[in-house]
């Protein structure tokens, strides 16, 4: 049995997997076959849909996949992009807009790991491209939904240092009404600026 | 709270709790109202370091007229002691009664949401650069010490005399980029100090005003007048009929009668070389990190980018935001900027945090780890390898158990359990071994197989991907929250599944996100290379690179490495590793297996006990 | 206690020793090449003999 049938077999539903391949303009496109991406997504394991974006994380890009998730009733969401260190949040938000649990939806960077590093090797790029998704296909299959716990925050900050920007921070957050405490190592705040005759470029007094 | 230091932090993300040590003032700053009555009858004098030790003050004194609190302070490191009480002047000198010989540091335990770090910035010492004789030649003064000679508060009541003979210098140079800007590497810094350009123009200006007959020069490589209004200042100092000249001069040589200057240098648009006479020369000295900002880092697990500063979560998105939820930096700490830079800065700061201030909560990723206690020995190895101390364990009844609001998801417990008792959250082995199936189903030989931590080597290709490095591309890479998170397994299985080459990647020690986690790394990667050696496997085979998000230059280089390397792996020597491998495997299953079995039994026996 | 102890590159096959604990605190990499496969050779048996 393959981790996939066994992941199905044991949440007990059938894996619905979409996968989502960006064009990212010409940034992924212009080195990857994304055509040829999508084609081979296609042909793996729990896949039911592949639908390829000329930018997925724009608002028609999004509501490709929110569609989808209706059309195809989709359990599982693989977004074929960029960064999850930059468009994590952004895709997780987008599929629970659809009511599915954000963790059951998995990014292949496409861009930063691959198009942009081997503009000089497009085969080389597009196999990887391929195994990439694969290989969050495969980890899509294995996610389980999860519940995300709230903290509560206290509310007061603490600023360390007492310099022009350290005040900055301090009186900003103080007029905002929350609690501030200003921790600053030497006797007095005022940091470098205080030790300044004039500043540039309106040649006004530093203290 | 001034004269404080913040000596620990402890929580996370909304629930900080900080001890801050607030240091005996041996003056009550409640009480004191600056009448300098002490001050007048202390003995002791020593270098006012407010003033760049220009002038003088007490052991007992104020930092500066208008400090903030305005308390006087007692320097016990100048003071003639209090323990026995040597002299004792200020104490009987004081009508108010503020001063005490007693005070003890006093420890406050603060709790708070967010934190912003404002640390600032330390000036450049130019001793170092022997051609500028700063410490030999009294007439060369750095441009931090020029404003307080030029500052009406300053050592001389703003008359800018030089230091030989306290008379005004008629002729003065300015040198730029002092500490900065040098390429060769050995001395000072690569980058631009952002403000001394125009800090100079100032100063020029400065002059011409207070002093209207004398003769100012810049040596300068480039005069970057970027920001609003600088250029119009610029020209402004270059109508005032201040010279500036592109060159740098190569020495400085002093008159030993008259302690004027020489200066040589070639003006690099005439192509004219000649020798300049001062009676005064500014080096004009660039920023640097502040001197221990080590010690917050690694208070709040910040990261640095190579040249020191404190670096940001993102260099466009999140350019306040650092790598720690829940903690912003401003100011000088991230990068040199000049005031309004700095107030602008501190504003978006401060926005920043009150996104999660005024939400009033925040959520934590569900990426926590869980102990199955059927499968769970109480043998309390991960509990030792916790960085957070968040896994409890009941050494009677054999179990252990996380506590979820303290784990931050590093896996380093998962990689540690010899049960595999440890479910990561959204992280899980069966994911991994998914994902190395995936990968190395077919042509693992053609590919490089790569384990990279979230925080710093996954963000480091990122960087390379940003910044469009290039390098070949057979790297396959997998991302752990933390490079603890690989365990020896996962790598195993890798070369049974004919990986030619493996690489485990995480952050540089000082910059884990999970306090110390990836020296378990070490360890592993250690116990590894022995156990690949003892099964004739080369252990050259598996590496390990500690690379940073900044380092996208070294994430590329270490690729192109393996590259090499994976070329030279013979198809011989992967059949051998899988088939060595492929045994060992299948006995770590049946060992599974087994275990499984067993806990599933005894699971069956404790449910008939309780029914 | 840390002991000098004979470390190979596993990258660049540079060998050099250093001063070394199993519970020490250093980020080590080859003073050659940078890299930080850097592995510390297990003190032969005959040396840990030779100190009994």
């Amino acid at each position: 049995m393959s981790n996939e049938e066994k992941a199905a077999v044991a949440t007990g539903e059938e894996l619905r997997i979409g996968v989502f391949v960006c064009d990212c303009g010409s940034n992924i496109a212009g080195t990857v076959d994304t055509a040829a991406v999508t084609e081979y997504a296609e042909t793996l394991p729990n896949v039911v849909a592949v639908v390829r974006n000329r930018y997925t994380c724009a608002d028609p890009g999004q509501n490709e996949i929110k569609k989808a998730i209706r059309e195809y009733d989709l359990n599982r969401v693989v977004v074929a992009s960029c960064t999850p260190l930059m468009h994590e949040p952004t895709f997780r938000a987008c599929v629970a807009g659809e009511g599915l649990n954000p963790y059951l939806m998995e990014m292949a960077n496409l861009r930063e790991h691959c198009s942009w590093v081997h503009g000089n090797d497009k085969e080389g790029a597009t196999a990887k491209a391929k195994d990439l998704v694969k290989s969050a296909v495969a980890r899509a299959a294995q996610l389980q939904a999860r519940e995300e716990t709230r903290v509560p925050v206290t509310q007061a900050a603490l600023v360390v240092g007492g310099g022009v920007a350290g005040i900055q921070t301090s009186l900003d957050l103080a007029e905002a009404g929350y609690q501030v405490y200003l921790v600053e190592k030497e006797p007095s705040i005022g940091g470098i600026m205080a030790a300044l005759d004039k500043t540039y470029p309106t040649m006004d007094c530093s203290i | 709270m001034a004269y404080s230091e913040v000596e620990e932090v402890d929580g996370y993300v909304g629930n900080f709790k900080v001890k801050v040590r607030k240091k005996a003032r041996y003056v009550r700053e409640e009480d004191c109202n600056s009448c300098a009555e002490c001050a007048e009858v202390c003995p002791v004098v020593v270098p006012d370091e407010f003033q760049m030790g220009l002038s003088s003050r007490k052991a007992v004194y104020l930092p500066f007229p208008q400090a903030v609190p305005a308390s006087y302070i007692i320097d016990m490191e100048a003071c003639l002691g209090t323990n026995p009480i040597a002299c004792g002047k200020c104490e009987e000198a004081c009508e108010k009664v503020c001063i005490d010989y007693d005070m003890k540091d006093e420890i406050f335990e603060l709790e708070v949401g967010v934190v912003v770090v404002a640390t600032g910035m330390d000036v450049y010492d130019p001793t170092e650069l022997d051609e500028y004789c700063y410490t030999r030649y009294d007439n060369v003064i750095t441009s931090m010490e020029f404003e307080r000679l030029i500052c009406a508060g300053g050592a001389t009541e703003g008359h800018f005399v030089r230091p030989s003979d306290r008379d005004v210098p008629q002729r003065i140079a300015f040198i730029q980029c002092v500490g900065s800007r040098n390429n060769a590497g050995d001395k000072g810094n690569r980058y631009c100090s952002n403000i001394c350009c125009m800090n100079t123009v100032k100063d020029t200006l400065l002059l011409r005003d207070h002093y209207p007959d004398c003769e100012c020069t810049v040596f300068y490589v480039d005069i970057r007048a970027f920001g609003k209004g600088f250029e119009d200042l610029y020209m402004r100092s270059r109508e005032e009929g201040v010279k500036y000249i592109r060159g740098l001069p190569g020495e400085i040589r002093q008159d030993p009668e008259t302690k004027n200057l020489f200066l040589t240098a070639e003006n690099t648009l005439t192509g004219e070389v000649r020798e300049y006479e001062f009676d005064a020369v500014v080096l004009s000295v660039g920023v640097i990190p502040r001197r221990d900002s080590a010690l917050v880092k690694k208070l709040l697990s910040l990261s640095t980018t190579g040249d020191g500063f404190y670096m940001e979560a993102h260099p466009k998105l999140k350019p306040v935001d650092t790598p720690t939820r829940g903690v912003y930096i401003c100011g000088c700490s991230e990068s040199p900027k000049d005031v309004k830079d700095s107030v602008t800065q501190a504003s978006a700061a401060a926005a920043r945090a009150m996104t999660i201030l005024n939400a009033g909560h925040v959520t934590v990723e569900a990426i926590t780890a869980a102990i199955d206690p059927a499968l769970c020995t109480g043998c309390g190895l991960c509990a030792k390898v916790c960085p957070f101390n968040a896994v409890e364990v009941d050494k009677e009844k054999k179990t252990a158990w996380v506590v979820s609001a303290m784990c931050m998801g590093c896996g380093n417990c998962g990689a540690t359990c010899n049960q595999g008792a440890v479910t990561m959250g959204h992280f899980t082995d069966d994911q991994y071994y998914a994902q190395i199936d995936a990968l190395l189903d077919e042509d693992a030989a053609d590919k490089v197989f790569t384990f990279a931590c979230n925080w710093c080597s996954y963000a480091g290709a990122d960087n390379a991907g940003i910044s469009r490095i290039q390098y070949p591309a057979s790297p396959r890479l997998v991302r752990t929250m933390c490079s603890a998170r690989v365990t020896e397994d996962f790598v195993l299985y890798a070369f049974v599944k004919g990986a030619p080459v493996v690489l485990v990647s995480g952050c540089h020690f000082a910059d884990c996100h999970y306090i110390d986690a990836n020296r378990q790394t070490v360890k592993r990667v250690y116990r590894l290379w022995d156990k690949l050696e003892k099964l004739g496997i080369r252990p050259e085979r598996l590496q390990l690179e500690w690379i940073s998000a900044a380092e996208g230059q070294k994430f590329a280089r270490v690729m192109r490495g393996l590259e090499e390397m994976r070329q030279q792996v013979t198809a011989e020597e992967v059949e051998h590793t899988k088939k060595v491998l492929a045994e060992e495997w299948e006995k770590k299953l049946a060992r599974e297996a087994k275990r499984k079995k067993k806990a599933e039994a005894d699971e069956s026996r404790d449910e008939v006990q309780v029914s | 206690m840390s002991q000098e102890t004979k470390f190979k590159c596993l990258k660049c096959g540079h060998e050099y020793v250093e001063k070394y604990a199993p519970d020490d605190d250093i980020e080590r990499a080859c003073p050659k090449c940078h890299s930080n496969s850097v592995r510390p050779e297990k003190p032969k048996k005959a040396d840990v003999a030779e100190k009994k």
